[in-house]
């Protein structure tokens, strides 16, 4: 049976407008030419499925947005449909797409992905993206995102010792990463390097989280071709990568509904995952493990591409992922293990906090910075080889959405 | 003549509901002006245009089955849903019961004490449009009266830097004439018996942290 396998991903530069890209199918061409680009012999008229990864209709202003993208594209009579999971849109829709191709009945397709959040005002998209929680119950009483994780966070900061610095560490880390890249909507905004300091002194959002430890909204396009081994080969013999294990998971919509779950306490016992833990990830992280052969992920992965959408939740998804326990989590921080440079850097790429979160684009920048990590292509995309985890050759990416409530992880190898 | 207007509710599976009794709070002059270009804006070199649009919709948030929460609301009552066959107690309610082997068990109505405890919870500095003037408040997720679930809603009666995990809590509703029968109706406030615990490094952290909201709040325009 085939193999799945990336040939190609790119994005537009990520920023809040005005942006200089702000239509839709723009934004797609802008892409479509940078992979036709780095992939010669790739040609739109083998593509045979097209997914399209897209959270929230609310932004545009317009329902199906993909049909105008797909239209300007040329792609008229080629198969297409949508897929929306929160913040894991981009991983769901690279999971629909793994299972297009694994099926055998497609075989070429890109995932075209992108969220246009700069139509309203930041505290209107707060609002936009609480619409994604139980909007009866935690909406009206002024629960946004950041207040949901911060809740989260300042419980599991308490049991797991973990300081507001140690987390500042991880903005830091990723903001300056995020340096290197041009397209990144901190180099082309703040454009500076920051201190753990910075954070600390940054405006309260929710408590103990800073403006300085959370994400960016963002307007901004990914696009990754997915195809089989076979086309692979053809096309891309000396760049492409397997993705190779896949795993995604659920959970309850509201935080407050995870403290007894029943489905939770057969699986790892009474008090897991309570409102703390990333049950999801630590499920969806087991499934891709198992699916790729590995049995220890912190030796056995090189580099990680994952969903910081908060600071303070990459730390929670370290734990997630299994490669860090109760007592040795804020060890792992203080230490630079996920530093560039470091045992295993997560994030090279300025992740969420650095490069932005245009939601349906993201999981699918996450998996381009890695395929590029994977290909040895850092040096030729980014303003330096600095970035580049010499050797890579297994990453994970990771796509995380609702508070925890869709989770996804994938294992991707050189072939 | 309505599609079903003719159907006798004994002949059909679910019967429609009338809503009769109609509460509408909205301001004087608040009209729904649907969809509406109200400008442009065009880049300093002429190239680039953007559109302004506006779009004003009422919306009818329609409850069914779960309707005894909210009528409870108005009433000044916490309704809960229990399991008959396991006994696990929701709050928000569930329609049916979350144990798989409780095959979809149909949940019963409960009424709640209004007391409980903190579960977590934090200090909001920043949020949705609708909610910046209320800044800041905490929002604490509180476990009530013995359920599986915790909920979450405002905290006040405190300094927000007095909020700690456990604390006990009691539900507040608003004067009767003012409730909505909606989740805003009520709000947490410490439980009779606590006093705040003596100051200390992480307090004085989020005392530092919150005050500056206060001052942020009187910049904001209306």
């Amino acid at each position: 049976m085939t193999r799945v396998c990336m040939i190609a991903g790119t994005t537009t530069p990520f920023d809040y407008g005005p942006t200089g890209f702000e239509s839709i199918e723009e934004q797609a061409v802008m892409c479509m030419r940078d992979i036709m680009n780095d992939v010669p012999d790739f040609h739109l008229k083998d593509i045979d499925f097209v997914v399209y990864s897209h959270f929230s209709v609310h932004f545009g202003h317009q329902l199906a947005p993909e049909w105008i993208i797909h239209d300007h594209l040329g792609l008229v009579g080629v198969p297409h449909m949508r897929i929306e999971n929160g913040g894991n849109t981009g991983g769901s829709a690279l999971y629909a797409a793994w299972l297009a191709v694994k099926s055998g009945h497609h075989h070429v397709m890109p995932i075209i992905g992108w969220e246009t959040m700069d139509s309203v005002s930041q505290s209107q998209g707060s609002e936009f993206i609480a619409l994604a929680s139980d909007m009866r119950y935690e909406l009206m009483v002024g629960g946004i995102y950041p207040l949901f994780y911060a809740a989260m966070a300042n419980k599991w900061m308490q049991e797991n010792n973990v300081t507001e610095e140690d987390v500042a560490h991880i903005a830091v880390k990723n903001r300056n990463n995020a340096m290197e890249n041009p397209k990144t909507q901190w180099y082309r905004n703040e454009h500076k390097y920051i201190t753990v300091d910075d954070v600390l002194e940054s405006r309260m959002m929710a408590w103990p989280i800073k403006k300085y430890d959370c994400c960016l909204m963002t307007r901004g396009m990914a696009i990754v071709i997915i195809c089989d081994e076979e086309y692979a080969k053809q096309v891309a013999p000396d760049s492409y990568i397997v993705v190779d294990g896949i795993g995604l998971s659920s959970c309850t919509i509201r935080a407050g509904d995870r403290i007894n779950f029943p489905g939770w306490t057969e699986r790892y016992g009474a008090g897991y995952p309570d409102m703390t833990e990333f049950a999801a990830c630590r499920n969806a992280a087991e499934a891709a493990y198992k699916h790729a052969n590995i049995t220890n992920p912190r030796k056995e992965i090189h580099v990680m591409e994952i969903h910081d959408a908060f600071s303070t939740s990459e730390a929670q998804i370290y734990k997630a992922l299994g490669l860090v326990d109760k007592d040795n989590v804020a060890q792992f921080i203080r230490d630079g293990c996920a530093e560039i440079g470091g045992e295993l850097p997560i994030n090279p790429g300025g992740g969420l906090l650095g490069y932005g979160h245009p939601v349906g684009a993201t999981g699918l920048m996450s998996l381009t910075e890695c395929y590029y990590q994977l290909t040895g292509q850092i040096a030729k995309k980014h303003l330096s080889g600095k970035g580049q985890v010499p050797n890579a050759e297994v990453g994970l990416i990771n796509s995380h959405a609702g508070t925890g409530t869709s989770i996804s992880n994938f294992i991707l190898r050189r072939p | 003549m309505p599609a079903g207007k003719n159907i006798k509710s004994s002949e059909s599976p679910v019967e429609k509901p009338k809503f009769t009794n109609i509460v509408d709070t909205r301001p004087e002059g608040v009209t729904e002006t649907g969809l509406a270009i109200t400008g442009y804006e065009i880049s300093e070199d002429g190239t680039r245009i953007n559109t302004k649009l506006h779009y004003d919709q009422l919306y009818t948030i329609r409850h069914g089955a779960n309707s005894p929460l909210f009528l409870g609301f108005l009433e000044g009552k916490l309704m809960a849903t229990q399991c008959p066959n396991c006994g696990d107690k929701f709050f928000p309610p569930r329609t049916v019961c979350w144990h798989l082997d409780c095959n979809l068990a149909a949940t019963e109505w409960v009424e709640l004490e209004p007391v409980g405890h903190i579960h977590t919870f934090t200090i909001a500095g920043w949020s949705g449009r609708s909610s910046l003037k209320r800044l800041p408040f905490v929002l604490a997720y509180c476990i009530i009266d013995g359920c599986k679930t915790a909920i979450a809603n405002e905290l006040y009666g405190i300094d927000p830097w007095d909020a700690e995990f456990d604390m006990p809590v009691k539900v507040v509703f608003k004067p009767k004439e003012e409730r909505l029968g909606a989740i805003t109706d009520w709000h947490f406030e410490p439980g009779d018996d606590w006093t705040p615990s003596p100051m200390n490094e992480t307090k004085e952290r989020m005392k530092k942290l919150t005050l500056p909201v206060y001052d942020w709040v009187k910049t904001l325009k209306e």
